[in-house]
């Protein structure tokens, strides 16, 4: 990607979200302000490379994938959990604005989860694309390896802050009256920068 | 979030100051600043949305509290009410003006005593305007006078990357030698902490012995092996200021008060865990700034009934950090639990900057009047292997921390100490877990693992362990119910009985209760040192604390000093 060349993305609405019936699919719940207020993670990875990248993760193994936009609520095992419930292999993954994604089984409790990746500035478009990978393995009924990611002692100084920030203003464009909306994805290049 | 960070690229854009861009690589610039949004709470001790202090007491029962009627309370409220406040002298104490409190925490004429009669009596609100009314320097000369015992300790962290039980034991030793009064471990795999734990205590005690351990695990864990002896406090036990946070935990003032009672009946020390922006971190800070929340939290601490509390923001520092005012919000919340007559393990435990000079500055308003713990855990080895997530001083600040004690004169609780020294208590406690696991019929250490440990700097000079093999054993300590008495018989049975006799003083302590009281620490010579043998007595110049006799000389030692006697030789 380069300065001129920025991929953007929305996601159009379709209607309201209803339970899967294909047993191959996975399902990406992303979070009230994913590519609306916001436009790229924490550490400045546009939205559009990031859900990019998790839709040929999963579709690289041959499973199908379906996004829903969750209004309801910030927080991500509810937004992990409610994609699981909908999708018809029971996996389902959820990522909120700043980047924090979780891949979540239907049958678990929703505080558990099957791999959390709780340091969203240390996670790379690699890494989005392995979580694609993985949730589609899981709903294949395989038992993949966990994502691998980086520690760094120095996250906290850097980004604490920043996340506090960025999770309340996700959490200022909850509406809990809000079903989860089945959306598709709307790519496209614009020039910027 | 609209404007996009690609262009910034050497060679793009307006030419750039060749000035600009050295400061642009200074390491601060890699910290994370935000600006203030006091809707939110996301803001340090200032903001318009926190209540105006108030009380009003009825047939002694607290009937309003910072401006809620008691119909309105929510359950900290009430709590804090019913618990916390002392009804018979609340309304005295808030008819005084906040400024004329917060003088008498700076002024040295007036006795820590006197001020603890009013604050007291003091709600959140007005502990909070108390605060305000205080510079940095202000809450330093308080916490001088304020601070319970009247001789400041340090608490480290004994940790591993690798949870290597080895590597613990050989630097809860060496962390008794260079001062610390207690240490604390948690575990990457949590499965285990029994061995991890086991070691620190053995470790800890190797030596001149001292030290009080614990084990930073889930609640019912961590009481478990505090009821074993396998650990000697428990400190993490975690408030909150607001009722959702603590929802979110499925805890109440009142099941928190439950568990610190269970540590008291068996005789162990603890103390609860709080710190700034907690609350805002988890996005329920209900918009009241960081510091009245804590306020809340340290008088829930009081209310319970401990005897202590660690804050200083703790695990959230980044969030306080990043704010205007943030780090003397966080020297103030140390000061306030301080003012209410608890123990205070006051922060300087997390990684905060990547600006040594920030860190230095972070650390000063502890380390220069003097807290309890300056440090509620300074890492005993790198960073890398602190599994409390980093610490503001890790084990490659020993000999600038060791320099500022003596430059300044003020007492961070540490020394140094000879490196032959060091590896002499760093053997011992090697050999001792050596023979211990051996004696358990635990998975074997090989002299080789022990030789490298000893020398060690960090996990990655170890010898890998066989974790599933050291897992089944942790296991069955748990199952065959092993406690701390049966490490003193194993200690006294394979010839380490110097280390079982400290050990076997620091258990006997819960039967006497001397460590429930208030800043409770064991001295070299294992007797308890705390505010009521040991009371602050500081009134001014010539008075309190100071560093002399043995101690000062002790803290005159560096690496490096050239002799007087003879320039071509250093002092050994």
């Amino acid at each position: 990607m380069t300065a001129t060349e920025r991929r953007s993305l929305s996601f159009v609405e379709v209607g309201e979200a209803v339970k899967g019936m294909r047993s191959d699919e996975v399902v990406l719940a992303i979070s009230p302000a994913f590519a609306d207020f916001f436009s790229q993670t924490i550490v400045g990875l546009p939205h559009a490379e990031v859900v990019r990248q998790m839709l040929a993760g999963i579709e690289e193994q041959e499973v199908h994938a379906r996004c829903v936009r969750v209004k309801h609520s910030a927080d991500l095992a509810v937004l992990a959990h409610t994609a699981a419930k909908l999708s018809g292999s029971g996996i389902g993954i959820g990522i909120l604005s700043r980047g924090t994604t979780m891949i979540h089984q239907r049958d678990l409790p929703r505080l558990s989860s099957l791999e959390l990746f709780p340091q969203s500035p240390l996670l790379t478009l690699e890494t989005f694309r392995n979580i694609g990978s993985n949730a589609a393995q899981y709903a294949k009924g395989e038992s993949p390896e966990p994502v691998p990611t980086l520690n760094d002692q120095m996250a906290r100084p850097r980004w604490q802050a920043k996340a506090a920030l960025l999770h309340l203003k996700e959490t200022e464009r909850v509406d809990k009256r809000c079903k989860p909306t089945e959306v598709t994805p709307d790519f496209s290049a614009s020039a910027t920068g | 979030m609209t404007a996009s960070p690609v262009s910034e690229v050497a060679g793009e854009g307006p030419r750039r100051s060749a000035r600009t861009i050295v400061l642009e690589d200074r390491p601060v610039n890699l910290d994370g600043f935000v600006e203030e949004w006091p809707e939110v709470g996301l803001v340090a001790m200032d903001s318009p949305f926190d209540p105006q202090p108030s009380i009003k007491v009825e047939n002694g029962v607290v009937v309003e509290m910072d401006g809620v009627a008691r119909a309105d309370f929510d359950f900290i409220d009430q709590f804090i009410a019913d618990k916390a406040i002392d009804v018979e002298t609340t309304e005295a104490s808030m008819a005084i003006d906040a400024a004329a409190i917060a003088q008498m925490l700076v002024d040295p004429n007036v006795s820590r005593s006197e001020v603890i009669a009013v604050t007291s009596g003091l709600t959140p609100a007005k502990l909070l305007a108390v605060a305000k009314a205080m510079n940095i320097v202000e809450i330093m000369m308080g916490m001088q006078k304020m601070r319970a015992r009247r001789t400041p300790a340090n608490q480290g962290h004994c940790t591993s990357a690798r949870d290597n039980p080895l590597q613990v034991v050989c630097d809860a030793a060496e962390a008794s030698i260079r001062g610390f009064s207690e240490v604390e471990t948690t575990l990457g795999v949590v499965r285990y902490a029994p061995l991890v734990a086991m070691a620190q205590q053995i470790g800890s005690q190797v030596g001149t012995g001292g030290p009080l351990t614990q084990c930073a695990l889930e609640e019912a864990t961590e009481l478990d092996l505090g009821m074993r002896g396998i650990t000697g406090y428990a400190e993490t036990i975690s408030v909150y200021g607001t009722e959702p946070v603590f929802v979110d935990g499925d805890d109440t003032p009142w099941s928190k008060a439950f568990l610190a009672a269970a540590y008291a009946s068996r005789g162990i020390k603890m103390r609860f865990t709080s710190g700034t922006g907690s609350e805002v971190q988890m996005g329920n800070a209900q918009g009241k700034s960081m510091l009245y929340l804590e306020i809340r939290c340290i008088l829930i601490a009081k209310g319970a009934g401990v005897q202590g509390l660690q804050n200083g923001s703790i695990s959230c520092i980044g969030v306080p950090g990043a704010v205007p005012a943030g780090i003397r919000a966080v020297a103030a919340e140390n000061l306030i639990a301080s003012a209410v007559d608890l123990e205070c393990a006051s922060g300087n435990d997390q990684s905060f900057s990547h600006s040594p000079m920030r860190r230095t500055a972070r650390l000063m308003p502890q380390m220069m009047p003097g807290t309890d713990f300056v440090c509620s855990g300074y890492s005993t080895h790198p960073n890398y292997d602190d599994m409390f997530a980093g610490s503001n001083l890790d084990s490659d600040d020993y000999d600038d921390f060791n320099t500022i004690q003596r430059d300044l004169q003020i007492d961070g609780g540490l020394r140094h100490v000879r490196e032959a020294d060091i590896l002499a208590v760093r053997r011992r406690a090697g050999e001792a877990l050596q023979a211990v696991f051996t004696y358990f019929d635990l998975p074997r250490i090989t002299d080789a693992e022990l030789e490298a440990a000893v020398y060690a700097n960090g996990s990655k000079e170890l010898l890998p362990r066989d974790v599933l093999e050291d897992l089944k054993g942790a296991q069955q300590i748990m199952d065959r119910n092993v406690t701390g008495l049966d490490f003193v018989k194993a200690l006294e049975a394979t010839g380490f009985s110097d280390v079982a006799e400290n050990l076997l003083a620091v258990l006997r302590q819960r039967v006497s209760g001397d460590l429930l009281q208030t800043s409770a620490i064991l001295t070299r010579e294992l007797n308890p040192l705390s505010a009521v043998n040991d009371a602050n007595d500081y009134s001014g110049p010539a008075t309190g604390y100071r560093p002399s006799g043995a101690r000062w000389e002790e803290m005159k030692r560096l690496r490096h000093v050239t002799s007087a006697a003879n320039p071509e030789q250093e002092v050994e």
